[in-house]
């Protein structure tokens, strides 16, 4: 028992040094992949650091946004940033002088914050109940047994609602700038084209595997729906890119999907029990896989289409 | 029909008629100019519903999914809640009326939805009582304002939407924190709970701190407003309007609910810090917009000067006077109103002469009379002339400093009106006479001139409505007109 005790100190104290260390090696690198690089391996390192804090749902987060999508996404925007620089050289790259003084004025500001929000998590009481107690004791009434879902998509459903709104209003945002410049279509290896034919369909099922899972274990909507953006960008990154037909209505359904979905829901819910989102209790664990369902569609082509980075709307107006 | 009318759950519409709206407009783009101003109309009338509703019954509760704070979410409307839902109606329906004829066709296809989002967001944070739904709420607000000022994909713009993008993460992440650090301590993140249960400690005091900083930094308080003028002033003219008008409201609001409900009892030396920068922010603000050579930057300015006065609630109303919050809120209403109708007026003077350089104005009040009204009299606001709502609401703040002995506030106030007025007459003073230059003009449809005339009435009507807004800002849960609604 002991040396488990002890094993577990030391992979610990292993994890935090490598975080900081992967952390602080990102932001002073000057090679912007080399930093990309280290961003996603800092990502799975997190992640790890999240299920030896008892939090398997953020771990699969993070695994899949914070290490997968986002690192692709900065990789594809590397790709791009490289394709203009190397048309346009009349911009000098920027430099920054500051005076020193500035300089350690910043370095003693962060180092006064990170005393003070060092004692003040140094004085948190070590453990917290928060809502926990609350939340299990209503945990029957909520439809599924996985507390994490039933707080997502029932207790606090209506916050899921509006996170919903955030991803569309973030693709919004990105296709309102006019998007990428095209991308040059790249002729991929074989390896990746197999690769990728393979492991579509096996993604596909695990989305559908923690989807389906969510209600009762770790698992749910933002992480199938990540996965499934995951396929959405292997198959954008094997060269495949979806017929303009299918980027025009059907794309455009999947993206509004969950957020539709959630406003529908909350239109029947005011009509029919005089409040927002509140389920019948009877139906609630059918309702929330339905609303989950959706919302897995429209994560994961939201995720796919900011890979793609380009509205159909545009293309039609050049 | 009329228990119809007051049984329908309006506070709840407030939210899922603009999302629905935006939703549709993303579907079928070459519906959203229609789409878009019937929606902001429901919400308007929406408004009115509820405004109703919370005559007869007093404050508003409506617990989301039936499960009751703090496991559920409340949505929940005093009268400080209710008079901002008010102000976002009003403002929205001025400038939705505006950008129907100011956006070309491609770039309405994503003004529309996006603006729809906004109007969701902003009514859901003011209809907000649970301190991580603002978070998500706070969040929505500022990405859909930085896609609208990047609306354009001019050079200035991407430059000062990027700014404000960074400057929007930064707040969000430090309200976060302290959203963190107040759930830890407290075990809730319901604003009644925590009010009940958080004692001052260091951990609160944390929390005080990156919450009071991170929500300062969106509200643009000196010297955190950096990112203020190159956004507002790259922004499409409208959008400027909703940012200034709107956008900034929003985070001064949660400061002012948490300021209120939880904070207020033991933070006099915060609040002091508070109002410092907010005489710092008159004085440095309205310098600065005296010295802009383009209306859109110096309106901007302004905003940062008007914001300061704002701020001056804190140590005011730390002295056991929290009637001023009430004043704070309608001094918000009548910025946004006169503020909007400068931008919305900036923005003709824009359409009509190509530019917006004060000096070379030319004799613009002979060609857009409707304009330099609509500037003129937002300006009076601005100034604090009477009888408009900014003087009800200056004047209220000056006597308020006044019985309190604070006469640095007062003289920071008055000098403050002083350099508005120089302000807003070297606009008014350009637009009088000939320029060098003359102008290569283009027509401005009548419907922009009367949005921004309209607006800035409102800004002088609100000061003959002195009276009756102020007793709705008393309206408040230990008032009780009528008890809790159900």
């Amino acid at each position: 028992m002991e040396v488990i005790t002890w094993l577990e100190w030391a992979f610990d104290a292993v994890l935090s040094v490598g975080l900081l260390w992967l952390a602080w090696r990102a932001l002073a690198s000057p090679d912007l992949f080399k930093a990309i690089v280290l961003f996603v391996s800092f990502g799975l390192l997190m992640a790890l650091a999240w299920v030896r804090l008892d939090a398997p749902d953020i771990a699969l987060a993070e695994a899949a946004i914070g290490a997968g999508l986002t690192g692709a996404l900065l990789l594809a925007a590397l790709a791009r940033l490289r394709a203009i620089a190397f048309k346009d050289t009349s911009v000098p790259p920027p430099q920054f002088s500051k005076p020193q003084f500035l300089h350690w004025l910043l370095i003693f500001f962060l180092l006064w914050l990170g005393a003070g929000l060092g004692y003040a998590i140094w004085v948190l009481p070590p453990y917290s109940t928060g809502l926990s107690v609350a939340v299990a004791a209503h945990l029957d009434a909520s439809g599924v047994s996985n507390p994490v879902t039933a707080v997502l998509l029932n207790f606090r459903a209506y916050d899921t609602m509006l996170e919903m709104i955030v991803l569309l209003m973030a693709l919004l945002g990105i296709w309102s700038l006019g998007g990428f410049p095209p991308h040059t279509d790249m002729p991929t290896g074989s390896v990746l084209d197999t690769f990728s034919r393979l492991l579509v369909p096996v993604f596909i099922l695990v989305a559908a595997y923690l989807l389906w899972i969510g209600a009762d274990a770790p698992g749910g909507a933002f992480q199938a729906g990540s996965v499934l953006g995951a396929a959405g960008v292997l198959l954008l990154l094997s060269g495949w890119r979806p017929r303009v037909s299918l980027t025009q209505w059907p794309l455009k359904l999947a993206l509004a999907a969950g957020s539709s979905a959630f406003v529908i829901m909350g239109l029947l819910t005011i009509l029919y029990e005089g409040q927002l989102l509140a389920y019948p209790a009877a139906q609630a664990g059918m309702l929330i896989l339905f609303l989950e369902s959706l919302a897995t569609i429209s994560i994961g082509a939201t995720l796919a289409a900011l890979f793609l980075g380009r509205s159909s709307d545009h293309e039609e107006n050049q | 029909m009329e228990a119809m009318l007051a049984d329908t759950a309006w506070a709840v519409m407030l939210i899922i008629l603009p999302l629905a709206g935006g939703i549709t407009c993303f579907l079928w783009p070459t519906l959203s100019k229609t789409l878009g101003l019937i929606t902001v109309a429901g919400v308007a009338l929406s408004v009115a519903g509820l405004g109703r509703q919370m005559m007869e019954n007093g404050v508003y509760r409506h617990a989301v999914g039936g499960w009751g704070a703090p496991l559920g979410i409340d949505l929940f409307a005093d009268g400080l809640s209710l008079l901002m839902l008010i102000m976002t109606a009003l403002v929205g329906l001025g400038i939705s009326f505006y950008s129907r004829n100011y956006f070309k066709p491609q770039e309405a296809i994503w003004f529309w939805p996006i603006w729809l989002f906004l109007l969701a967001a902003l009514n859901a944070l003011f209809l907000s009582a649970d301190i991580f739904n603002l978070y998500v709420t706070l969040e929505l607000v500022g990405l859909a304002a930085v896609a609208l000022t990047a609306l354009t994909g001019h050079r200035d713009a991407l430059n000062g939407a990027m700014r404000y993008l960074l400057a929007m993460l930064l707040g969000s992440l430090a309200y976060l924190l302290g959203v963190a650090l107040l759930y830890h301590d407290s075990g809730s993140v319901d604003i009644v709970t925590l009010a009940e249960q958080v004692k001052p400690n260091a951990t609160v005091w944390a929390a005080l701190a990156l919450m009071s900083a991170g929500l300062a930094l969106k509200t643009a308080l000196f010297p955190l407003s950096f990112w203020l003028p190159p956004a507002h002033a790259s922004a499409p003219a409208p959008v400027s309007a909703l940012l200034s008008a709107l956008v900034v409201k929003a985070s001064f609001y949660i400061l002012l609910r948490l300021w209120l409900e939880i904070f207020g009892f033991f933070a006099e030396g915060a609040a002091t810090l508070l109002g410092l920068l907010g005489m710092a922010a008159i004085l440095w603000g309205s310098l600065q917009a005296l010295c802009q050579t383009q209306v859109k930057l110096l309106v901007a300015y302004s905003t940062v000067a008007q914001i300061g006065y704002l701020f001056l609630a804190f140590p005011l109303a730390s002295g056991s006077d929290s009637m001023i919050w009430g004043v704070a809120v309608y001094l918000a209403f009548s910025h946004a109103l006169a503020k909007s109708a400068m931008f919305l007026a900036a923005g003709n003077l824009v359409r009509f002469g190509g530019h917006d350089r004060i000096a070379d104005l030319d004799r613009v009040v002979q060609r857009l009379p409707l304009t330099v009204s609509a500037f003129a009299l937002a300006g009076v606001s601005i100034m604090g002339l009477p009888p408009s709502g900014g003087f009800v609401g200056k004047w209220l703040l000056l006597e308020a400093a006044m019985v309190q002995g604070r006469w640095d506030l007062a003289a920071v106030m008055m000098i403050g009106s002083l350099l508005a007025a120089g302000y807003v007459f070297k606009v008014l003073g350009y637009a009088f006479t000939e320029a060098e230059v003359s102008h290569n003009a283009k027509t401005v449809p009548a419907s922009m001139e009367w949005a921004a005339l309209l607006l800035a009435i409102g800004a002088i009507l609100l000061g003959f409505m002195a009276p009756e807004i102020l007793s709705l800002t008393r309206m408040t849960v230990s008032s009780g007109a009528g008890g809790a609604a159900p």
